[in-house]
């Protein structure tokens, strides 16, 4: 490995990007979003990333959601003096610094914390321009996760009629909003969507255009486990540049370095041999820093030095301290001996004893640092080299875990085997049916040779000379929106697929309507939380009317 | 006067232990509603706030004087914002709904952990049942240091590898880089 670097070998060395985004204009809601008809707005909320824009009707949608932002929000820098409020997403610039103040929303890929969305939401309605006062006067459609949990949704229906006041929202699944963003001909078709996003994997079968949910399987691994896999594959191998591998940086290796080898066994065999390795690593330009010369020290040695350090300094101080009292002692002395009333014949005398004893600390420390440029004289010849790390079969080890969860001692099976595992479940037509419609989204799915990958697993899994048909989405990341919006412009007077807040108010934040790209919707009842506003100072102490189903506590 | 505000605000604020909650619209607050919403909910202690009371008067906007733990917004975003009820306050989260017990929002496991208890049939889809089940082929062994297939197992850290260089590398690791790798794994058991 440490053979790389003979002769100047400039190939395969790729700098950081280290990608600031820009804060967002609060953008005009411009003449599209006043119709006669409220328009709706539509707002993929992502673990990821949120993305938020208008369904505009008419001969042309427009072109991408207008905002695109991290769905994360951080106090401003230096804590939380009067400063400015929690900013969220794209007005954080770098996320790198605030990482450890980073919040969001999300666990896994349920947003729990409603308050934080609602800043996400604050942020995305003052962005797109929303100007009704007293409430959002817009339907919305949202996204929500594969059997979302009845208290997430009972929670986000409240944040959004009660607090915004919408008058009608549409719960849908990211997924399938994609798939039929790519499949608008077939409405009734059957299929298998398989979609990895940013914290989880679903595998959804689709029958007759409606979701199959009882034989969903999700693998709750996705790209930020990746990330975090290879942050600390390469932390352990460079571990004196902990503090430069970053977790930004970790995505942009994914997103740019990284790709799915259609035969993992192959490719590694591929790897082992040097002239591949040669050809293929690619080497990641780190800044230059000053720390790194002489600091390949672990932990324990580290340790002892600190320990000489402060023995040393110790000792130090204490010789200071014996002078300093014997100078004294001698001043101490001579004054007493002179006790002549003279004192323009002591006064020089005095003078000239200070000056020395100024004159003493100076060349104390001047000794040290006299040691120290020749300790750091030693033969760099490549000193980039130092700097760089080598992602060699890290490339295709972080992207595999979706493949083989026991890499990273996740008890999980990988896509291949849960794929084979739902199929079983269902009759062989059935199975043909769903294979021949196979489906890849999410933006997870982008590496190169997922497609191909995804194809050789079906071939073993499926009976000899059978077919099968897999397709990847035209914009893995960005089609659940295209669909969103293309859903929402065909269901605009379609009452029947809106939850209004008459319902809300009727049958409970838990409820929603089913359609063709939504969970399926099981009776059960929460009891209501606590109740809410005006009333609730005075009553919500005492009362907690959560009540209900053990555990909950309100 | 103005000197007294944040002295007034120091004390209370410690009361508050998360995000300072207190809605305009709640009673502690003099009724002063639709007061600036996004202010009200920063952290408070502040001396640079202090020059905003002595301001504070003069903007209508900002009614928060009277409120024990209401110091100045500072920039652009003391507008309250227009579409939202200010009077709202989320069921979910304590802060001033629940009391002193309750402030924080459920993490997913005590959500699941709940709705385990509602009453499902069995063929319902929920969150929990849609997990992936465990896997039943035996794990492929991978080399800890280098990724590829690793026939090898060094009985003293237990870290796997693949080559002869790869196990004079690892001899010669730290102890803190080789807990590393079997974290990793999760392969760090102290059960022998």
């Amino acid at each position: 490995m440490a053979a790389a670097s003979a002769a100047g070998l400039a190939a395969n060395v790729f700098p950081f990007r280290d990608a600031r985004a820009a804060p967002d204009p609060v953008l005009e809601a411009g003449p599209v979003a006043h119709g006669p008809l409220p328009i709706p707005l539509v707002l993929d909320n992502g673990s990821f990333q949120a993305r938020a824009g208008w369904a505009c009707p008419g001969p042309d949608p427009g072109p991408e959601p207008r905002l695109q932002f991290r769905a994360v929000c951080a106090r401003g820098r230096g804590g939380a003096r009067g400063g400015a409020g929690p900013q969220v997403g794209n007005a954080l610039g770098s996320l790198e610094p605030l990482r450890w103040m980073l919040r969001s929303p999300f666990d896994r890929n349920v947003p729990v914390n409603l308050e934080l969305q609602e800043l996400l939401l604050d942020y995305s309605f003052q962005h797109l321009g929303v100007s009704s006062q007293g409430c959002v006067d817009h339907p919305i459609v949202l996204t929500e996760a594969v059997c979302n949990p009845l208290y997430s949704r009972q929670m986000m229906s409240e944040l959004l009629f009660e607090c915004y006041g919408i008058p009608k929202v549409a719960y849908g699944i990211d997924s399938l909003f994609s798939f039929y963003h790519n499949k608008p001909k077939n409405l009734f078709s059957s299929g298998l969507v398989i979609s990895s996003g940013y914290q989880c994997t679903h595998i959804l079968p689709i029958l007759e255009g409606r979701l199959d949910a009882k034989n969903c399987k999700r693998i709750n691994l996705g790209g930020s486990q990746a990330a975090g896999y290879l942050q600390r594959l390469l932390q352990l191998k460079y571990p004196g540049h902990l503090a430069a591998i970053t977790l930004s940086r970790m995505e942009e290796i994914l997103h740019e370095h990284s790709y799915i080898a259609e035969d993992y066994i192959e490719e590694l065999q591929k790897w082992r041999c040097p002239d591949y390795y040669e050809t293929n690593v690619h080497k990641m330009q780190l800044p230059f820093s000053n720390k790194l010369l002489g600091s390949t020290l672990t932990s324990e040695e580290k340790q002892e030095r600190r320990q000489q350090q402060l023995r040393r300094l110790q000792e130090l101080n204490a010789r200071r301290r014996e002078e300093k009292m014997q100078l004294d002692q001698e001043r101490l002395d001579r004054l007493l001996y002179v006790q002549i009333p003279d004192l323009e014949q002591l006064e020089p005398s005095l003078e000239e004893v200070e000056s020395i004893s100024d004159f003493e600390p100076l060349f104390s420390e001047e000794t040290p640092e006299v040691e120290k440029p020749v300790a750091t004289v030693q033969p760099v010849f490549n000193l980039a080299a130092y700097h760089q790390l080598f992602v060699g079969t890290e490339r295709i080890r972080a992207p595999e875990i979706i493949f083989q969860p026991s890499l990273i001692g996740e008890e999980q099976a990988g896509i291949s085997e849960t794929l084979q595992y739902i199929l079983d479940r269902y009759p062989k037509d059935v199975q043909e049916r769903l294979v021949q419609n196979v489906f890849l989204t999410g933006g997870n799915m982008m590496y190169p040779g997922m497609k191909a990958r995804i194809e050789k697993e079906l071939l073993e899994m499926r009976p000899f000379q059978s077919s099968f048909q897999v397709q990847l989405a035209s914009n893995p990341v960005l089609d659940a929106w295209y669909g969103a919006r293309d859903w929402a412009l065909d269901h605009l007077e379609d009452n029947e697929v809106w939850i209004t807040r008459k319902d809300y108010e009727e049958k409970g934040g838990e409820y929603f309507k089913e359609h063709c790209a939504s969970n399926i919707y099981v009776p059960i009842r929460l009891p209501k939380q606590a109740s809410r506003a005006s009333d609730a100072q005075t009553s919500g102490k005492g009362s907690g009317a959560g009540g209900g189903s053990a555990g909950e506590q309100v | 006067m103005a000197a007294q505000i944040p002295i007034v605000a120091a004390p209370s604020t410690p009361a508050i232990a998360r995000n300072s909650k207190k809605r305009p619209g709640s009673p502690s607050h003099n009724g002063n509603s639709s007061g600036s919403y996004t202010a009200s909910k920063k952290k408070k202690v502040s001396g640079s706030s202090f020059a905003q009371c002595i301001s504070m008067e003069a903007m209508s906007e900002s009614k928060l004087v009277s409120s024990d733990f209401g110091t100045g917004p500072v920039e652009k975003a003391a507008k309250p914002l227009p579409f939202k009820d200010p009077n709202f306050v989320h069921s979910g989260h304590g802060g001033a709904v629940a009391g002193k017990k309750n402030r924080t929002w459920k993490n997913l496991k005590q959500i699941l952990a709940s709705e385990r208890a509602l009453p499902w049939q069995l063929n319902d889809p929920n969150y929990f049942s849609i997990d992936a089940p465990p896997s039943f082929k035996p794990a492929k062994k991978y080399s800890d240091v280098s990724g590829l297939l690793a026939s090898y197992t060094d009985p003293q850290s237990k870290l796997r590898f693949s080559t002869i260089e790869e196990f004079s590398y690892i001899r010669r690791l730290p102890s803190d880089v080789i807990t590393g790798y079997l974290a990793l794994r999760k392969a760090t058991s102290i059960v022998p």
